[in-house]
């Protein structure tokens, strides 16, 4: 018997009224073919049967560890329209990650891959799937509709939670944004559904505005280029940095009329590969600055205030000490309070930068801590540090990003290196490892005993420790 | 090819071949000779690693030493 847990505060019915609604005929989502509204209100239908069959409520807790496929878009949206919480877990984190987030927010229900087909490079999968259900899980005790895990698991306040008057709130801003396609266009979109950007900014502002969305067959170019020339609407590319680079490396595109824009989140690319995909597909390319707590908070999706972005409407957003924060009325942090991550209704991103006191736009300056973008992804160079440094055999461990991310470890049998990686690989997702390897006699630290980051100087030792 | 992604040298591509590497250097390999790399989702899991691409590519006629 699972226990009823609180009342959420949204109505569960916003699903029907926000996202589901519309003509029954209307394509809404094409993955490996077209779904209309009719048929995804069924099967949404069909898996919140499931999921109440196995004792889901409203006010309890579901966690979805399931790659981007139809069974996530449908498995969300039951457990939503059954006014249940649901817990986001990233596919690609190891089962030890997974039992950590289960340990730490205890779920009531996984909903997990049972089999799926598909491999590399596929932007979704067709996934069965499988609902565990976990005695000793809780129901909800918060109101929010959505929660997150940002990348590091050493910290506290690090599982961020969204009300479904968040995610509304959300949607509505996208309404507002100019440059942001409107409904009977299409989303052709490269990012990932289970991450912030690809769910609110592709999947649900879709389903709420009326614009389908369109996932490539695969991550390739040739594929996604196809994905856009298969629909004569208006159509806008949704992804990150890296799609810029590898489009703009496409010698000779077909001509697409109908691409009328391309959006993305995360850090710029060099002006360069910015230039050469204006060139080539001489449309608009622009960049948006969101957060996993927030979502969209500015943007700048017509190129022209590069590298600045003008806020997003009702977005408050003021510089202090160097740092970006943003007026937010309640902490988005589950569990513990972290004062250096939002105080007195201000949300510090972590992130430098700049507002321009006469304009309001904003500078994006880089990250003030560890955290950097794999992809798109966000990894925590301190988590995987933390995390290697405590294998047994590793005497000390420094983790830096430069091109990739690398690894400087002391070991106490340096033949030992296989064994730890292979531990490593165990306990964190790939994404996340090092791609290259320096075991050293000693790390570099500073007058007071820190250990030193900088990688001028991890390089420097790490040749004068190889030099005979 | 896989060091023309993030403007590396050759010596700085790590052995592993992560998916987004692995989308750039099938774009390479598309560009460079001119016809699309159909391979099947088996195939593009050996793709993981340099040395597993080098395999892949050799077994389906593709210059040696294209990878790197």
């Amino acid at each position: 018997m699972v226990p009823a847990g609180i009342n959420i505060p949204t109505d569960p019915e916003w699903v029907d009224e926000v996202l589901l609604a519309g003509p029954a005929d209307q394509v809404c989502l094409v993955l490996d073919g077209p779904v209309d509204r009719a048929t995804l209100r069924r099967l949404v239908a069909e898996r919140q049967a499931v999921l109440t069959g196995a004792g889901l409520r409203a006010g309890g807790s579901v966690a979805l560890c399931l790659p981007p496929s139809p069974a996530f878009i449908t498995n969300l949206l039951a457990a939503w329209r059954t006014g249940a919480r649901a817990v986001l877990l990233d596919h690609r984190l190891t089962a030890f990650e997974v039992d950590q987030a289960l340990d730490r927010l205890a779920p009531q229900f996984l909903v997990s891959v049972a089999s799926s087909s598909g491999g590399a490079l596929r932007a979704f999968q067709d996934v069965r799937e499988a609902v565990t259900v976990r005695p000793d899980g809780q129901p909800s005790d918060t109101p929010h509709a959505l929660i997150q895990l940002s990348s590091g698991s050493t910290g506290p306040s690090k599982s961020i939670g969204r009300t479904a008057s968040d995610l509304i709130a959300e949607l509505d801003r996208y309404l507002k944004i100019d440059g942001v396609p409107r409904g009977g266009e299409r989303i052709v979109s490269l990012a990932s559904m289970v991450h912030v950007l690809g769910l609110v900014g592709g999947l649900l502002y879709g389903l709420h505005a009326g614009v389908q969305l369109v996932l490539p067959e695969r991550m390739t170019a040739e594929a996604i280029l196809a994905a856009v020339a298969a629909g004569p609407e208006p159509t806008t590319l949704l992804g990150v940095p890296f799609h810029i680079e590898l489009l703009a490396a496409v010698a000779d595109p077909p001509r697409l009329p109908q691409l009328t824009g391309m959006t993305t989140g995360g850090e710029l690319v060099r002006a360069q590969v910015h230039d050469a995909f204006v060139d080539r597909y001489g449309i608009r390319l622009g960049n948006m600055y969101g957060m996993t707590e927030l979502g969209v908070i500015a943007t700048d999706l017509f190129g022209v205030n590069r590298p600045a972005v003008t806020p997003a409407p009702g977005m408050t957003i003021r510089e202090q000490d160097g740092e970006i924060h943003i007026a937010m009325e309640n902490s988005p942090y589950v569990g513990l309070v972290d004062p250096a991550r939002w105080s007195d209704g201000w949300l510090h991103t972590k992130d430098a930068g700049s507002v321009d006191a006469t304009t309001g736009l904003v500078r994006v300056k880089g990250r003030r801590d560890s955290q950097v973008s794999i992809g798109g992804l966000k990894v925590d160079l301190s988590e995987v540090e933390h995390t290697l440094a405590g294998l047994p055999g590793v005497t000390g461990a420094v983790v830096v990003f430069g091109k990739a991310i690398e690894a400087y470890v002391m070991l106490e049998e340096p033949a030992d290196l296989d064994r730890v990686q292979g531990q490593l690989t165990e306990r964190v997702a790939a994404y996340k490892r090092p791609r290259a390897w320096h075991v050293v006699d000693r790390l570099p630290r500073t007058a007071t005993g820190k250990l030193v980051r900088d990688q001028s100087v991890l390089a420097t030792e790490r040749k004068e420790q190889t030099r005979p | 090819m896989l060091a023309t992604y993030g403007e590396r040298q050759p010596q700085e591509v790590p052995e592993t071949v992560d998916s987004l590497e692995l989308a750039w250097l099938i774009h390479q390999i598309e560009q460079r000779y001119g016809k699309t790399f159909d391979a099947d989702d088996d195939v593009l899991a050996r793709m993981t690693t340099v040395t597993g691409v080098t395999e892949v590519l050799a077994e389906l006629g593709y210059g040696a030493g294209a990878a790197a």
